[in-house]
């Protein structure tokens, strides 16, 4: 194995001839840090898929292309380095948390139809007694509303001929009837 | 070396041309100093000086004050490059500390003194409104100034880094404010100066995930190669 300080020179070297634009120089540092990268995030992410690890390999990589005007050939690379892969690494464990958080683990996915149809309890009420003496208990108005537009199915034009009221106070009726009735039977649950 | 690492790094080094290196954070801060300061001297010059210039500027207290805000500007800017540098020891951040406290211990003794004076009830509490739409003015160009320039380091840090450039730019703009700006009541001075100082930086802190992040230096660096 070799010297820490010579590699790191080496490396400081590589780096020096990549900022000055000498690409061939460049491939070879970047070929040269991309097996230490792994093994850092390996070590520090030994849960992660192979391709996920590659993923942060590759993200690393980029990171270190845009920042690289930062490296100062002074100073020691291997911190200048081990600093972004520390950072990159706590980024990628912030995004995986932001986006687990957002997940709904789901098995058994129905393939062609969903074995559930939508809105299951959309139309009927269990206890069909309650909600009837619900009904009675509303006022007047909106107990005629339900009955007419719910109940005996009419259309709108129909139940205001036979009300001898208007349209649009038939659909605030039944609104407030509506409420009211959800108000009463969630009370009661 | 998978292959898909393998093109990465094709594609990354081909077309990749030379870059200029960053300066160290000292010279970095010097050079935002330099037009910053002039900007700020600018809005001094053209503005009336304060009725009291004279005997103000003989006040040892004033020129501690003054020195002090000018020297956490200064400090703040070189921790503020120093932390866009992988590798940079995390001390540095700790260098504008020393001249704040400096700067807010030299409000001290003008407290105590108009608290013993006055009593508590007694304080004159006058105060001018304009000192915190001046310090937003005379520090918006070093402001700017500051992010342009951080924007090309590494953003390890980004709500850190935004914190202290904001210092750096408020810091520098109250030293310019001070001279043209009135306002001798220690107490109003601690609140409103260095609070108004406290809470730009406090609001460029909150900010530095929008203004330094990895996302848009990466996307940029693509579009270069």
């Amino acid at each position: 194995m070799r010297d820490p300080l010579v590699r790191d020179n080496n490396f400081s070297e590589l780096m020096r001839a990549a900022q000055a634009g000498n690409s061939r120089e460049y491939l070879l540092l970047l070929e040269e840090i991309t097996p230490r990268i792994r093994r850092v995030v390996r070590s520090q992410r030994a849960f992660l898929q192979i391709e996920d690890i590659e993923d942060l390999v590759q993200d690393i990589l980029v990171s270190v292309h845009a920042v690289r005007a930062s490296y100062d050939p002074e100073r020691p690379f291997v911190p200048w380095l081990l600093a972004i892969v520390r950072n990159r690494l706590a980024d990628g464990a912030r995004r995986h948390a932001r986006s687990t958080a957002h997940e709904i683990q789901v098995e058994n996915l129905a393939v062609t139809f969903t074995e559930e149809p939508a809105n299951p309890n959309m139309d009927t009420y269990g206890d069909v007694e309650e909600l009837r003496e619900a009904i009675t208990r509303l006022p007047p108005i909106q107990r005629d509303a339900i009955q007419m537009l719910k109940l005996d199915e009419m259309s709108l034009k129909e139940a205001a001929v036979a009300s001898g009221t208007t349209v649009g106070a038939l659909k605030v009726a039944t609104h407030r009837a509506m409420s009211a009735l959800r108000k009463m039977l969630v009370k009661s649950k | 070396m998978t292959a898909n690492t393998q093109q990465l790094i094709r594609e990354l080094t081909k077309n990749a041309g030379p870059v200029r290196t960053l300066r160290s954070p000292f010279i970095r801060a010097l050079l935002w100093l330099i037009p910053s300061f002039a900007y700020v001297g600018m809005f001094v010059l053209i503005m009336p000086l304060r009725h009291d210039s004279p005997a103000a500027f003989h006040d040892h207290l004033l020129l501690i004050e003054l020195s002090a805000a000018l020297a956490t500007g200064l400090t703040a800017a070189v921790a503020a490059f120093a932390s866009i540098i992988p590798g940079y020891s995390r001390n540095w951040v700790a260098l504008p500390s020393g001249p704040l406290v400096i700067w807010m211990a030299s409000l001290g003794p003008g407290c105590v003194q108009q608290l013993n004076e006055f009593g508590i009830q007694g304080l004159p509490l006058r105060h001018n409104p304009w000192c915190v739409p001046f310090i937003i003015v005379f520090g918006a160009l070093p402001a700017v100034l500051a992010t342009v320039m951080l924007r090309r380091g590494a953003p390890l840090t980004p709500r850190l880094t935004a914190a202290l450039g904001g210092l750096a730019a408020a810091g520098l703009a109250n030293v310019g404010v001070r001279i043209v700006h009135p306002e001798d009541v220690s107490v109003m001075l601690l609140f409103w100066h260095v609070g108004s100082v406290i809470v730009l930086s406090t609001v460029a802190g909150a900010a530095g995930r929008y203004l330094f992040n990895w996302r848009v230096l990466i996307t940029k660096s693509k579009i270069r190669a």
